[in-house]
This record gives structure tokens, C-alpha cells and sequence, in this order.
């Protein structure tokens, strides 16, 4: 039993709807016209409750099955907001909005859980609950917490979660997945240095906070060479250091710098907190500067859980013929993970054939992967929660 | 069938040479008076042939089984060699060399092994030939090389592989192992950079060396933490850093910078090769230095293969019940060089709540004796069972 038939019928109906949101891109939580378009579809399906307004534009459908002797309820998960990327496709599809473009295949995670919606109010072969989440904001918003912080999972009796992403370089419609932490924990930093400014040809007159800034990112580099276990994962970027002065001969009086922290556990997302700071007050003591840290926590690590993994790998197995179940991490951060931090569930992978990567663009989502999503989307509910 | 009795009987004896061997230590290649010891216990034990002088200080034991039907012959291995180290653990035993000391616990590997010949050669109950394999020099010396490179696969016919090392903090006599990668490539370098010497209070006389030297270790560090994916595993330290001048007023002609550099496969080894090298070279240019690299590739990545491995995970099975996932280690181990020629296992057995390994306090633990020894001869009966 691999892609179901009625999927298959269904993904000429479905590629157009996944090319009219591509068309109409909408970023962080202004997804307004897409919200619109899922919540009269959900609704045109027969959904038994449809809620927006959820994580202000989130939108919530809740399908019944044929019985429910166990109150049980499972939730998918897709996500709708676009990038703020002007796109470079060239595709009768492409984005009508320019600076907006769904370069990382969100369009294409609607579609797949709207194809699956359809399916299961249809057929409502299963005996349970499926409720389906359409997040806005994945991208930097949060949408996911927000969701989960407007009571999602309690109003709607949420047991487990799932959720999917389309991934460039697997082969189309074939799934890869890992238990534990799969996608890493993004947190921020930003780091103040205040000096003494003064003439560029006077520096002993001065404390050059530059200085002081160019020690900070050298002494940072250690953290992942020298104080985290070789066999641990981090990641610690500077990627901005601007002083507050432009002119060829002023030294400034304050630097700024700021980045980020990527880890897939939180004993090395606290060391790793922990010696930023250090390493930034401390070095720019040593340079006669103060250091103002800001150390913000984005996003958690996304952690499939072990049962729920090992049963979305089944489903995949069932649907692709194959599953790879041991994928590398990536230290890409998820916003899922709020949702698996609530509930237990798992985070799968689907191939988008050999595609520019996300976030490119020229990246586009691969209509072809549309009857293995949905599918998976399909028989996680069906096999999750059987008739009696 | 967990422990054999056999071993249960022999376990005064084993115990009796490990502690010989442990109080008379013996650094690299120059194991001769453990590799005497070898040779003759194995004469003694009957083997039908004993090699000596196999990788210089080698020995090797052939035991035959009752029949050979198929021509399979498994090869198991251990080391024999043990560290500069100076002891420091108060045993009765202890070390009679100064500043020598079974501090790995090849000494007990090597009891092992000895125990698992003599009990094979007493009851060769399998069908084929068991090469016992006892090697020196496994501390840097690159003494698996030397065996390979002496002919030790071709001339005995080995076709798999088997070797066995304590580890601290495991439960004594409990098994853990990984199939593929599982310890590291080892590699060394030699870095030096080339100044221009001269007077402390004349710096802009001079170009200085040990400047430009801690800027090349301040790069290097970007190598781990900007060049290789951070899902990928690797180590680069650099280990001692030399002026060429101790005086208090002298800007020194030349650094020497060494380290070692650790990594878990092909690519991410010659990546960081290249950036070292080219690191190096740019950096000391930039200070008007000039840098030579001396970057030599030591042990290679030590695979356990798929098939073997689940092999030894059977025989472990049946020595202690279970077998744990071992995780990735960034030390290296020079039964790569075995490994890399044909097929085979490595495998770790508990040696309880000790010092770690290369520690001063650090003491093989006896009690391993009947597992290990257990492991070693049911590989051979596992791979070879007697028709």
C-alpha cells in the first residue's frame, strides 16, 4: 500500500492550489490571503469545526472519524508564511509580490496537509481526532509557539504531533528521519563594546573597542574547538560587527557585534551560553573595555520523540517503499519544536528531488512530492489511531 | 554458555602473568623480554607453529583445529607494549622500570589472548586455523603496520580480524562495540616557522617568530569551528609550541609548533590537511615569516566492518549476555592497520570503576580475565564451529 489513489487523483487539483499560494506569497504573520484560502477549503472539505485567528492568523481543522472509542487526537502540522526573498525562478508560477517568494516549499507543506485534509473528510476511515495546524511565521516569527501559547493543544485535546519539510537533494517523495535531536536549538547574541573614543592617530589616548571586538571573535572560536566534546555538535557565529563610527580616522567609542549559537543539546547550549559570556566580558576587560551581552534563546532544539519517530518512520516505509531512519542532524532550527516540546511527535523529511536548496531563488517546492506527503499525512492518522 | 569454566580454572594463572608482565613494563618495539614470554607459553601450550620476529618484536601462534575443512583461518590480536609513564599506583606489582608502565593495560590484553590460546590449543574444538597475533609498539610506534607490512596477513592466510581493549568505566567484563568508523584517524604534525632572530628592544629589526606562531594557533582553531561541518567530528591541538631561543632578550629565529590532528573520515582529513598547510604557509607569509609543514598521516580511521561486527556482537552475546552501542572515541588505534587489510572487529570490555587509560594510578582489572578471554575463544568457535 504505498501513495494512495485517491492522492494521485487529487494532485493536479492540488498542484494548482500549491501554485496559486506560491503566486501569492505572504511573510511572517501576514498570511492573510493563505490563511483565507485554508480555511474555506478546510471548511468546502466538510471539516466538523474550522477556527482561525489561532497564533493570530493560524488556522485550525478538526476532522472526525467514523468512531472515537478512545477520545484520541492527533495533530499535523504544516506551515504557510514565505521568505522575504525576491524570486529568480522564471516559473509561470512565480511570485506576483517581488521581495516575497515561498523559497523554502511552504506552499508546498500547505498543499500536502490541505490534499490530506480533503482525503480524510472524505473517507474518515480512522477512529480519533485529526486535528490539522496551519502555523503562520515559521520563518524567524514563531508561529508555532504562538499556536501553542493561544491554548492549541488543550482546546483541541492534542495527543501527539507531526509535522514535514521538503528536502532538497533527497530523491522526490522519499523520506529520512532520526530520533532525537534533529534540527538544533537557534539562539542570538548580541555583544556591546564601550570603549573610549578618540583620534585614529592618538591610540594611546584611547581604548579602542575594535580591538577588543576582532580578540572577542578570534576567543570565540574556541568554544567550538577547544571547550565542546569533539563528538557534540555547536555551532557560534559572529555575523555582525559594526563600530558606531564610520570615518577613516576616529577610533569609536562603542562596537557592536552580534550572532548566533546553533546546539542539539541544552548541556551544550548552556556551556555555550555560558562561555560567550565570559569570554566576552572578560576579553574586553582585558582590553580596558566593558561588555554588554544579550544572549537570547530562539527557538528549541526540535526532538523527535523515540516511539512516535519510529512509527512516522513505518508510516514513511509503508508509503516510499523505504525510509532512511538515521539522518544527520541539521543545525537549521525548526519552530516545530514548540510544538514538540508541548506534545510528543516526530519531524519528517521529504525528498524534493534535485532542486536549488531553500532559502535559494530559484528554489521551488517539487509538485511531484505531493502524493507521497499527503500520503504520509494520511496514513499517519489512519494507522495511528485504526477503526476497531 | 556464558563465561567458559575453563577459564574460571585458568584465572590464577592468567592473573599470575599479567601481574609478571605488568611489573616488568616494556616501551614500543622493545618488548623482548614480554615477547620471550609469549613465544614461550605458546610453545608450551602446543601450538603447531610460533613466529617471533614479525614486526621486529611480533610473535605469532598458530593453532589448528580438529579439522579444516573449509581453509578458514581467523586471526585475534593483541598489544604488548606499554607507556613512559611513572607509576603510581602502590601495587605489589608495580612497575620495576622507572618511568615505564602498563598504563593502556596491554598487559592484560596480552593474558588474555595467551589464556584464549592455551585453552584453544587444549580443546581445539573448531575447523580451522586460529592465528593468535601479539604485537609491540601499538603506542605510537605504528607496530600493526609493521606486522601487516612484514607479511603477517598473506604469510598465515588471515582472512578476519579480531582485537579487544579494556575500558574504564564500563562494568567489568560488559562488552560495547560500533560497526563502522569508531576510532579516529591519528595524524601529526610538524610546524616550523622561520623568523628572523634578533634584539628584544629592536623589534622592528626582527621578524618574530612566536607572533606569527600564535596567530597561526589562533587560525587554526578556525578549522574546527569555521571549515568542517559541524555535524562531522574533529580534533586539531596543538601540542607544544618552542622557541628556539630561552633567553629573556631575544627575539627568536624560528617556532616549533606540533599537534595532532584526529578525524573520523577521508574527506574531512584532507580538508583539514589542506587548510592547515595552507594556514600555515599564508599566515607566515602575511608576517613576513616563512612556515614549513611537515604533515604526516599516522593511523588511519579504525572500521569495524558491518559483517564482523555483528560476528563479535554474537560471540559477546554469549560471553555476557549483551552488547552495548560503544560511541565514537577520538583516540586512534593501530589495529587499523589489521583492519584495513581484511576484514574484522574491535571490541570493548569493562574494566570497571578505574583511573582512565594513560592515567598513573591506572590498573588493568583482573576480574575482566574470564570475559575476555571467553570473547577471544568464541570467535573462533563462533566463526569456525567444528562440523
Amino acid at each position: 500500500m504505498p501513495i494512495k489513489n485517491r492522492l494521485s487523483e487529487m494532485q493536479p487539483q492540488l498542484t494548482e492550489w500549491r501554485r496559486d499560494i506560491h503566486r501569492h506569497p505572504e511573510i511572517l504573520y501576514d498570511t492573510h490571503r493563505t490563511s483565507a484560502l485554508v480555511a474555506d477549503k478546510l471548511k468546502a472539505f466538510g471539516c466538523d469545526e474550522v477556527v482561525t485567528g489561532i497564533g493570530r492568523t493560524g488556522v485550525v481543522g478538526v476532522i472526525r472519524g467514523r468512531s472515537d472509542t478512545k477520545g484520541r487526537a492527533i495533530g499535523l502540522r504544516a506551515d504557510m508564511d514565505a521568505l522575504p526573498i525576491h524570486e529568480a525562478t522564471g516559473l509561470a508560477h512565480a511570485s506576483e509580490t517581488p521581495g516575497a517568494m515561498h523559497a523554502c516549499g511552504h506552499d508546498g507543506h500547505t498543499t500536502m496537509l490541505l490534499g490530506a485534509a480533503q482525503y480524510l473528510a472524505e473517507t474518515r476511515n480512522f477512529d480519533g481526532t485529526a486535528v490539522f495546524l496551519f502555523q503562520p511565521a515559521e520563518e524567524g516569527g514563531n508561529g508555532a509557539l504562538a499556536m501553542v501559547e493561544d491554548g492549541v493543544m488543550d482546546r483541541f485535546g492534542i495527543d501527539e504531533v507531526y509535522g514535514m519539510h521538503n528536502r532538497p537533494g533527497l530523491d522526490v517523495g522519499q523520506f529520512a528521519i532520526r530520533p532525537g535531536g534533529t534540527m538544533a536549538a537557534v539562539d542570538q547574541f548580541s555583544i556591546t563594546l564601550t570603549g573610549k573614543g578618540g583620534h585614529g592617530a592618538m591610540p594611546h589616548l584611547a581604548v579602542d573597542p575594535n580591538v577588543a571586538a576582532a580578540h572577542i571573535v578570534l576567543a570565540l572560536q574556541t568554544i567550538a574547538s577547544r571547550t565542546v566534546d569533539p563528538l557534540k555538535q555547536v555551532v557560534v557565529s559572529v555575523c555582525t560587527l559594526n563600530a558606531d563610527n564610520d570615518a577613516f580616522n576616529v577610533i569609536p567609542q562603542t562596537t557592536r557585534m552580534g550572532g548566533t549559537v546553533r546546539t542539539l543539546d541544552a548541556a551544550i547550549q548552556d556551556l555555550t551560553e555560558d562561555r560567550l559570556k565570559e569570554i566576552a566580558t572578560l576579553t574586553a576587560a582585558a582590553h580596558g573595555c566593558t561588555a554588554e551581552v544579550t544572549y537570547t534563546r530562539c527557538v528549541p532544539v526540535t526532538v523527535n520523540a523515540e516511539e512516535q519517530t519510529a512509527f512516522a518512520a513505518d508510516v514513511a516505509e509503508a508509503v516510499a517503499g523505504s525510509v532512511d531512519r538515521e539522518v544527520a542532524p541539521t543545525m537549521g532550527g525548526e519552530d516545530f519544536s514548540y510544538m514538540l516540546d508541548a506534545r510528543p511527535g516526530a519531524y519528517i523529511f521529504v525528498g524534493n528531488g534535485d532542486s536549488a536548496s531553500v532559502h535559494h531563488p530559484a528554489y521551488d517546492f517539487n509538485d511531484e512530492a505531493i502524493p507521497a506527503g499527503a500520503s504520509w499525512f494520511a496514513e499517519i492518522v489512519e494507522r495511528r489511531m485504526p477503526q476497531g | 554458555m556464558p563465561i567458559k569454566n575453563r577459564f574460571a580454572e585458568l584465572l590464577p594463572d592468567i592473573t599470575a602473568w599479567r601481574r609478571d608482565i605488568h611489573a616488568n613494563p616494556e616501551i614500543l618495539f622493545d618488548t623482548h623480554r614480554t615477547s620471550a614470554l609469549v613465544a614461550d607459553k605458546l610453545k608450551e601450550f602446543g601450538c603447531d607453529d610460533v613466529v617471533t620476529g614479525i614486526g621486529r618484536t611480533g610473535v605469532v601462534g598458530v593453532i589448528k583445529g580438529k579439522t579444516d575443512s573449509g581453509g578458514r583461518v581467523v586471526g585475534l590480536r593483541a598489544d604488548m607494549d606499554a607507556l613512559p609513564i611513572l607509576e603510581d599506583t602502590g601495587l605489589d606489582y608495580a612497575s620495576k622500570t622507572p618511568g615505564a608502565m602498563h598504563a593502556c593495560g596491554h598487559d592484560g590484553h596480552t593474558a588474555m589472548l595467551l589464556g584464549a590460546a592455551q585453552y584453544l590449543a587444549e580443546t581445539r574444538n573448531f575447523d580451522g586455523t586460529a592465528v593468535v597475533i601479539f604485537q609491540p609498539a601499538e603506542e605510537g610506534g605504528g607496530g600493526g603496520r609493521e606486522m601487516v607490512e612484514d607479511g603477517l596477513i598473506s604469510r598465515f592466510g588471515i582472512q578476519e580480524v579480531y582485537g579487544m581493549h579494556n575500558w574504564p568505566g564500563r562494568p567489568v567484563g560488559s562488552f560495547a562495540i560500533r560497526a563502522g568508523a569508531f576510532f579516529a584517524a591519528t595524524d601529526l604534525f610538524d610546524i616550523v616557522i622561520e623568523g628572523k632572530g634578533g634584539h628584544a628592544a629592536k623589534p622592528h629589526d626582527t621578524i618574530d617568530p612566536t607572533l606569527c606562531a600564535a596567530h597561526l594557533v589562533t587560525a587554526l582553531q578556525s578549522i574546527v569551528s569555521r571549515n568542517v561541518d559541524p555535524i562531522k567530528n574533529v580534533v586539531v591541538s596543538v601540542t607544544s609550541f618552542e622557541t628556539s631561543s630561552t633567553a629573556f632578550n631575544v627575539i627568536p629565529q624560528r617556532v616549533m609548533l606540533k599537534g595532532t590532528v584526529r578525524t573520523m573520515d577521508t574527506d574531512v582529513r584532507d580538508l583539514t590537511e589542506d587548510h592547515m598547510t595552507v594556514m600555515a604557509t599564508q599566515v607566515a607569509e602575511a608576517f613576513g615569516a616563512k612556515a614549513t609543514v611537515d604533515y604526516q598521516r599516522n593511523y588511519p580511521v579504525m572500521v569495524n566492518a558491518e559483517t564482523e561486527t555483528g560476528f563479535a556482537i554474537e560471540a559477546a552475546e554469549r560471553v555476557a549476555g549483551t552488547v552495548d552501542e560503544a560511541p565514537l572515541v577520538m583516540g586512534g588505534e593501530d589495529f587499523a592497520f589489521m583492519a584495513n587489510e581484511v576484514p574484522g572487529a574491535y571490541i570493548l570490555v569493562g574494566n570497571g570503576d578505574t583511573a582512565p587509560v594513560h592515567h598513573p594510578k591506572y590498573n588493568f582489572n583482573d576480574e575482566t580475565i574470564p570475559a575476555g578471554c571467553s570473547w577471544y575463544a568464541e570467535m573462533v568457535e563462533t566463526r569456525m564451529p567444528a562440523g
